[in-house]
């Protein structure tokens, strides 16, 4: 038998605990997380600043007569859970009663690794992660003349431990590392700045790949330089794999069941029907070996599984935690998810991902000839609207003609709806990229044809 | 939260092995939240947190420890962490013989009807009173979503400059979301009344008000055809147009950008860089304003700052750091969204000021624009100062008067160009309320400007100006 861990262990003492404590007819359920990591910041060839965390807490839910309460405390004493498990008990009093709030009951997680975790993490000195956040910085600045400085180079990584237990008998628990790096380069040439970025992740520190990332951060913004608008027109956009990714963003919380039970979501009613072109397979797999958002369960100890939800452009589900599937009649796909011990669980993409297809960005863009390449959008957060699903955003990128680049483009916009993005995808290539910011979402290069793209002159 | 005499042994314990300056924070923060969605509370929930956190910097690097046990033991733990990162030498700053200096505790922005005091059932009802204005605003809306978070947070800071300062401070903010649909069309609005102080904020704001603007604001646009785009003059609306000099200006004048000459304003101080029309500032002594505090996170006074004055670059925002290095006042803007964070430049309440002219001869004024009532968020390029930003709610100006609303539209341009074709401004100063993120971190901040007009900005939208 697997020995558990000690945070699990502590976790079901919690749950026993405290539901003596708040009394027959409350189901507890309890969330402890602790954390501890380290961030290097570098700049100017110093170190701008180093941090080291380390947090732990407590969320815990109650549930009486189907009225949902939450409270939550830091640290891990005793006299703090009782706290929490009391406040959240009596919050519990004033939540609507709704029959499909329920704590799932006890499950089998996945046995394997999953590839969350590596000792390396703990067992590389500070120094040396301080060394790469440093020679992130070199690099960068070495690529090209034209890279004048480096606005931030960061090195970070984390060591976790999740546990979740309650009083339906349910408990679980996994470690995971992970570490990721970025640089932002400024490129100048005369009065003209442009920016760069670049990044990597993995699980431990010699996953990071440093010249590359340097390599691909500094041409981001070399090539930008000397650029300028164009004329609105309508014409084909060529989404770079950053680009892209913060596009299935928007689609991820259009694919939440909350989002569509509540009315939220363009994507509301349209199960079964093609919703894209027939190119379009979108996965959401929270047991991907390695991927950044992998682990046993999700955020309320369900097990975490692979599903399609457009298979070739079809529409097949969408993403539910206990409560969305007990509304929508079906079952959980695990993809509650909370921010931390301080929220309850909601609903939320794990590793959701475009299935590359063929070709990298140079024969997409020769297939689709004419157009804009796009190599970052402004304004995603107010300009991709997943309620509406209309899209409004200021990009920048480089013009494409005769299936190559030409010039590069700034003060431009890229307007339309969603769902004519999806059905006027016309290429997916093979190179397929996890952005691990906001969760975890991957994309290849993407083209769509025939979008408004609106600039001056 | 704790004395004197231990704070100067956690900060002696963080210089131990050299540095030029260290500083210790202290918080403890409990508060509640409450959802209201169809017309069900479907979250209450309540939290509390302890931490503390100890810094050490020694020239141009900084590092930082945290902690949520704020037990002696812990503390000098955390700032033994804090001391091992640094780097050895440095003397500069440091005042550590004699005791620490309380500054006097400042109780600036009264709170009448506290947190705790004010009844759970009371801020439920709170909720109701919007979501049933809301609803009853027109047959269209679908969907009405009423947030309503409070907040009670101490902070205590003490630094090896041998000063100690605490700031209490209460807040409470409503968030209304508001979805109205017909005919296969989605729309979105939104409110967000929010204060320092306590639950006094809705006699003057009532929940019902927040209510009816954000359904009036997504049923509108539900009738609003399709944006044009190319260049056009813009009318922004007083209050929340102010988020667009918040994040195409304000950003830049922040003192860590300017420092690392990511800055469209590095080395522009005393230069005209705006409309001799534009008078801005950072001000967090503003009674009761979301922004406000009366010590920032670092223990500096908070200050009424003048950013622009008639035109003319007059001062960064700054934060200990900056403050120190560069030696300059401090201007009381170090920020970090709790103790697990580093703290940094960041804004307050920042503003463009009332001018002379009035809303209606603005527009009265414009034969053909856009009236860019509401802004949704926007991103910036600091670097270049090139912005994108959405209108939620607009409508196109047609002879002088505002005409039919349009959708989709946004606004893209540069925030220094727009400062200089800044050519009307009116008296009619407005504020709202947000939340700003930074390097991660999100602080409660207040933009605001009375209606102002763009000579010409390129509006982004899906048609052929008409």
């Amino acid at each position: 038998m697997k020995r558990e861990t000690d945070l699990l262990a502590l976790a079901r003492e919690w749950v026993e605990r405290a539901g003596a404590v708040v009394g027959k007819g409350v189901e507890l359920e309890v969330f402890a997380q602790e954390h501890r990591g380290l961030t290097v910041k570098a700049f100017g060839g110093e170190v701008e600043s180093l941090r080291y965390s380390h947090s732990r807490g407590v969320g815990v839910r109650a549930l009486r007569e189907g009225r949902l309460g939450y409270s939550y405390c830091t640290g891990m004493g005793w006299e703090e859970v009782r706290r929490a498990a009391e406040e959240a008990a009596a919050n519990s009093l004033y939540g609507a009663p709704d029959e499909h709030n329920r704590l799932p009951g006890p499950s089998t997680y996945a046995q394997g690794d999953l590839g969350i975790y590596s000792p390396e993490v703990e067992d590389t000195e500070p120094a040396r992660k301080v060394e790469m956040a440093l020679e992130l910085e070199r690099l960068t600045l070495a690529y090209d003349r034209r890279i004048e400085q480096v606005e931030t180079a960061v090195y970070s990584d984390a060591v976790a431990e999740v546990a979740v237990a309650s009083t339906t008998g349910l408990g679980g628990s996994y470690r995971s590392s992970d570490c990721y790096c970025y640089v932002y380069p400024m490129a100048r040439e005369g009065d003209e700045y442009q920016t760069g970025f670049s990044f990597d992740v993995g699980v431990r520190p010699s996953d990071l790949r440093l010249p590359g990332v340097a390599e691909e951060a500094a041409e981001r913004a070399v090539c930008l330089l000397g650029s300028s608008s164009m004329p609105s027109r309508r014409t084909n956009l060529i989404l770079d794999s950053f680009v892209a990714a913060e596009f299935l963003g928007m689609l991820a919380a259009a694919l939440s069941a909350e989002a569509v039970l509540k009315g939220r979501s363009f994507l509301a009613g349209k199960t079964g029907e093609a919703i894209a072109d027939p190119k379009v397979t979108v996965i959401d797999d929270g047991l991907l070996p390695g991927a950044p958002s992998t682990a046993p369960f999700d955020d309320e100890g369900v097990p975490s599984r692979r599903k399609e939800l457009i298979a070739e452009g079809v529409l097949k589900g969408y993403l539910h935690n206990t409560y969305t599937a007990s509304r929508a009649g079906t079952e959980s796909t695990g993809n509650a998810s909370r921010g931390s011990f301080r929220d309850r669980p909601r609903v939320g993409a794990s590793n959701l991902f475009l299935q590359p297809g063929k070709g990298g960005r140079e024969e997409i863009a020769r297939e689709v000839g004419e157009g804009v390449l796009v190599l970052q959008v402004v304004g995603a957060h107010a300009g991709a609207n997943p309620v509406s699903g209309e899209i409004s955003l200021g990009a920048v990128g480089l013009l494409v003609k005769n299936g190559a680049p030409q010039r590069p483009l700034r003060e431009i916009t890229l307007a339309g709806k969603a769902l004519e993005f999806l059905a006027r995808t016309v290429a997916v290539g093979e190179d397929l990229r996890f952005l691990p910011f906001e969760g975890s979402l991957g994309a290849p290069t993407v083209a769509i044809e025939g979008v408004m793209v609106s600039g001056r002159g | 939260m704790i004395d004197e005499e231990t704070a100067r042994r956690v900060l002696a314990t963080a210089l131990s092995l050299g540095g030029d300056f260290a500083e210790l924070f202290l918080e403890r923060r409990h508060g509640s939240s409450l959802r209201l969605e169809e017309e069900k509370v479907e979250d209450c929930s309540s939290g509390s947190e302890i931490g503390a956190g100890v810094r050490v910097m020694r020239g141009e690097s900084m590092s930082y420890a945290y902690t949520n046990d704020i037990g002696e033991a812990s503390l000098l733990e955390t700032a033994r962490a804090a001391a091992a990162a640094s780097r050895s030498g440095g003397h500069a700053l440091i005042n550590l013989e004699k005791p620490l200096a309380r500054l006097p505790v400042l109780r600036e922005h009264p709170v009448e009807l506290g947190i705790d005091e004010f009844p759970r059932e009371e801020k439920i009802e709170l909720l109701r009173r919007a979501d049933q204005a809301a609803r009853e605003a027109g047959p269209h809306v679908v969907q009405v979503v009423v947030l309503l978070g409070d907040s009670r947070q101490e902070v205590l800071v003490a630094n090896s400059l041998g000063e100690m300062a605490s700031d209490l401070r209460v807040r409470v903010r409503l968030v209304v979301q508001v979805v109205a649909a017909k005919d296969g069309e989605m729309q979105t609005g939104h409110e967000t009344p929010g204060t320092l102080g306590g639950y006094e904020l809705f006699r003057d704001f009532p929940p019902e008000e927040a209510g009816k603007a954000a359904a009036s604001q997504a049923l509108t646009m539900l009738e609003a055809r399709p944006a044009p785009s190319g260049p056009m003059a813009v009318v922004i609306a007083n209050g929340t147009g102010g988020v667009l000099f918040h994040e195409a200006c304000g950003h830049s004048l922040e003192a860590d950008a300017v420092y690392k000459r990511a800055s469209v304003f590095a080395g522009r101080l005393g230069e005209k860089v705006a409309s001799p029309l534009v008078n801005a500032y950072d001000d967090a002594t503003l009674v009761n304003r979301w922004g406000s505090f009366c010590y920032d996170d670092e223990g500096a006074r908070a200050a009424s700052t003048p950013l622009i004055e008639e035109g003319i670059l007059r001062n960064f925002i700054n934060d200990r750091r900056r403050s120190l290095r560069d030696g300059v006042p401090p201007t009381g803007n170090g920020r970090r969204q709790s103790y697990r964070f580093v703290p940094i430049p960041r804004m307050t309440n920042t503003y463009i000021d009332r001018g002379a002219a009035r809303r209606e001869e603005i527009i009265a004024d414009t034969s053909l624009g856009l009236y860019a009532l509401k802004l949704g968020g926007g991103e910036v390029n600091p670097v270049t100062g090139d912005f994108i930003f959405a209108v939620t709610e607009g409508y196109m100006i047609r002879g002088g008067e505002v005409a039919e609303p349009v959708k989709g539209a946004t606004l893209i341009g540069n925030g220094p160009r727009v400062l200089l074709d800044i050519d009307a401004v009116a008296d009619d100063l407005d504020f709202d309320t947000g939340m700003c993120g930074k390097e991660g971190q999100a602080v409660p901040v207040c933009t605001g400007q009375p209606t102002l007009r763009v000579r010409e900005m390129v509006v982004g939208g899906t048609t052929e100006v008409m």
